[in-house]
């Protein structure tokens, strides 16, 4: 799947390229935004999906998905599933997909690779349930680096659900919910019940868990800068 | 080699590991650790990640050491030891414990390494160099990472509990192969396994003023 985003002669934002194949779909839902739209069940064990975002200078995207993405295993041995989002960001990307639900025996990566320049905005919110309602939870793991001019700002990797090494009682948490935003002013340290927002270079990364979903985004608010309220609302 | 592997990895080296805890102090502040089972529940989650974290930079830092240009590879490291590490308290806790490294270090086993590295590098990058310029290979530097990523805070919690040290002992040294896996598995990339708990942990302990460890 591949969006672009490029700056016209009269400054608006138009989407020369809006395309996509296989799993997911991919609709032009505003002049500056998409809503991702899975064909089929899943993501399914062993799928792998690639989304490529590039917003040039000027331009601006919000990215969406019309549903939570329920991960299921493959039948017998399930192979993990796979999505990995790589962004090249010159102007401003939202990215605010609906929750990852991931059912029992399914076992998710979710990466974000992201490449920023001097002017660029990220802001990217990830919501993770683990397990639907009386299921046993299953695994996810979710990767994300960002980049500014090949330097690191931030690269981390987090393992939820039963197997994952520092998933391990008392706190192995079904809800998981993260923000990261570059581009702004760097924020303080602040700290909330089971929610923490730490400063990175020219942004921030807000991360909360919770058994519920809706616990977790409540408590990412709770240390959250006033601005991105909004999107996490969005993304409620 | 080996005895030099074993003096990075001792205790008693005076480098500065005995003033953090890695956490535990807020742990056991928070309820999560209070007997043996619980801080072999709390060490296995630090191994899994900022161990992980360590030994993979302390490895890589050990072959830099070696490079074309060690000065241009240790800042690449340096850099990415920030990434991996957004939290400022544990930024500052890594970064005091590697001044304390490069202290002793370059003492015992003068390099010219040593003046490739950053001001106050990240503790990792520290060993690996300290590991490099003590006659040892990458691989001794990600198995002494990974062991003190355990080791300093299960003492902390001895201390801080009253436990018994026979039982905090058994409890560090059965983790043993856990510790030789994630070394082995840490070698040959740069894990980036965090844990979201121990960077709350971290900065809710370093705002306190009552605390008894710097970290």
């Amino acid at each position: 799947m591949e969006v672009v985003a490029r700056c016209d002669a009269r400054g608006r934002t138009v989407l020369p390229v809006v395309r996509a194949s296989g799993q997911l779909a991919v609709r032009r839902t505003g002049a500056a935004s998409v809503h991702l739209v899975a064909t089929a069940f899943g993501p399914l064990g062993g799928d792998d999906v690639e989304i490529r975002l590039v917003v040039e200078a000027g331009a601006r995207l919000a990215v969406h998905s019309v549903a939570a993405a329920v991960v299921l295993p493959a039948r017998g041995e399930s192979p993990p599933s796979r999505q990995v989002v790589r962004a090249e960001v010159a102007g401003v990307l939202h990215l605010a997909p609906e929750p990852t639900v991931v059912t029992a025996r399914a076992d998710h990566r979710a990466e974000l690779h992201a490449q920023l320049s001097d002017d660029a905005e990220l802001t990217a919110t990830e919501q993770v349930l683990l397990g639907r309602v009386g299921e046993e939870p299953g695994r996810w793991t979710g990767t994300t680096r960002i980049e500014r001019h090949g330097r690191p700002l931030v690269h981390t990797t987090i393992g939820l659900g039963p197997g994952a090494p520092a998933w391990l009682p008392p706190v192995a948490p079904r809800a998981y919910v993260s923000t990261v935003s570059m581009g702004g002013p760097q924020a303080e340290v602040a700290t909330g019940v089971d929610a923490v927002r730490l400063p990175l270079p020219g942004g921030w990364v807000g991360t909360a868990w919770a058994e519920e979903l809706h616990e977790a985004v409540t408590r990412l608010a709770s240390v959250t800068p006033r601005p991105v309220q909004d999107l996490v609302e969005v993304a409620r | 080699m080996t005895a030099a592997l074993l003096t990075l990895a001792d205790s008693r080296l005076p480098a500065g590991g005995h003033t953090h805890s890695g956490g535990v102090e807020q742990a056991i502040a928070a309820g999560l650790l209070s007997d043996p089972g619980s801080l072999a529940a709390f060490l296995r989650r630090r191994l899994a990640t900022s161990g992980a974290v360590a030994a993979g930079l302390a490895a890589a830092a050990c072959r830099a050491a070696d490079a074309v240009d060690p000065v241009a590879s240790l800042a690449a490291l340096d850099a990415e030891a920030d990434a991996r590490t957004p939290s400022p308290a544990l930024r500052a806790a890594s970064r005091q414990q590697g001044r304390g490294l490069v202290r002793v270090g370059s003492r015992a086993w003068p390099h010219p390494a040593w003046a490739a590295l950053p001001a106050q590098p990240h503790h990792p990058l520290a060993l690996g160099v300290a590991a490099a310029t003590g006659g040892l290979t990458p691989r001794d530097a990600a198995h002494a990472a990974a062991y003190l990523s355990i080791s300093g805070p299960a003492t902390a919690a001895q201390r801080l509990l009253a436990m018994d040290p026979i039982t905090v002992a058994a409890v560090t040294a059965r983790l043993a192969p856990e510790v030789d896996e994630v070394a082995g598995a840490s070698i040959g990339g740069l894990p980036a396994a965090t844990d979201p708990l121990l960077d709350l942990l971290a900065e809710v302990h370093t705002a306190r003023n009552d605390r008894f460890f710097a970290s």
